[in-house]
């Protein structure tokens, strides 16, 4: 595979979590979204690292940087989506409008 | 076609696949389970990229870790039971078309785009001893700022997760 196979695979899964992002009607499933971009940009640090970088050690780094931020960031999701079905049972976020006006 | 080939082509099948049933699906426990595939893909696309290490912390913290928090957020937030409210149509247009016109973009830019490519490194490069030099010698305070974020992360889901209002 060449560095332009590996650019579009992570730009056609990067766009399906923008969708899936965008559409979804529950919580748990925009978080979904979230990580399959996260995942299609460690993609390409890793497809770049691969053919265009001369010292490998540096993409990698990133990524698991980004698989590090990737945990924090999911541990604080989804203690808010409990916090949230304890206080609206619902977790649907066309229903939680409070500060949209 | 070489063994090679096939395998990445496998890779590559496995992950969109996954990454399609993480967003179609209804279901909850569908969309995780796609996720956790998709992320299968991936690793090995890293293995492929010339990166055991990594493959092997994507299987270990992304599917071991994080897929396994949402399923228990899944279950603790009866999301599996609540009937799925149907998909919004307006919505689910505006967003096909949004991230439609944002493939387009990025095609289009890959198409323009000359990049340039290197011959790759050596063996001794891709050593994972390299990774942890250049861990704790190079980005040393990124290392460290990580370590901070994810013990503040902790700290924070627990004091949002906590089941009575009265602050400490």
């Amino acid at each position: 595979m060449t560095l332009e196979m590996y650019l579009l695979l992570s730009a056609v899964l990067f766009c399906l979590g923008l969708f899936g992002a965008l559409a979804q009607r529950n919580l748990i499933a925009v978080l979904i979204g979230v990580e399959l971009m996260m995942n299609a940009a460690s993609l390409n640090f890793m497809a770049f690292n691969r053919f265009s970088v001369t010292d490998p050690s540096t993409g990698q780094v990133f990524v698991l940087i980004i698989i590090g931020l990737a945990a924090a960031e999911v541990a604080i999701f989804l203690s808010i989506i409990l916090n949230l079905y304890r206080q609206r049972r619902t977790i649907d976020p066309e229903s939680i409008t409070e500060l949209r006006y | 076609m070489t063994a090679e080939m096939i395998v990445v082509g496998v890779f590559v099948v496995v992950a969109v696949a996954g990454a399609v049933m993480a967003v179609r699906s209804q279901q909850i426990l569908h969309n995780i389970i796609g996720l956790g595939i998709s992320l299968f893909g991936i690793a090995g696309l890293f293995l492929q990229l010339g990166s055991p290490f990594v493959a092997a912390m994507q299987v270990l913290i992304y599917i071991g870790g994080i897929v396994v928090a949402i399923v228990f957020a899944m279950m603790l937030s009866m999301a599996m039971t609540i009937n799925p409210p149907a998909r919004n149509l307006p919505k689910t247009i505006f967003a096909a078309i949004g991230s439609g016109l944002f493939f387009a973009g990025l095609v289009g830019l890959l198409s323009k785009t000359q990049f340039a490519t290197r011959p790759t490194a050596g063996d001794e490069a891709w050593a994972v001893s390299r990774i942890g030099n250049a861990l704790l010698e190079h980005y040393n305070l990124v290392f460290e700022t990580l370590s901070v974020v994810l013990l503040l992360a902790i700290v924070g889901a627990i004091l949002i997760a906590r089941r009575d209002k009265t602050p400490a």
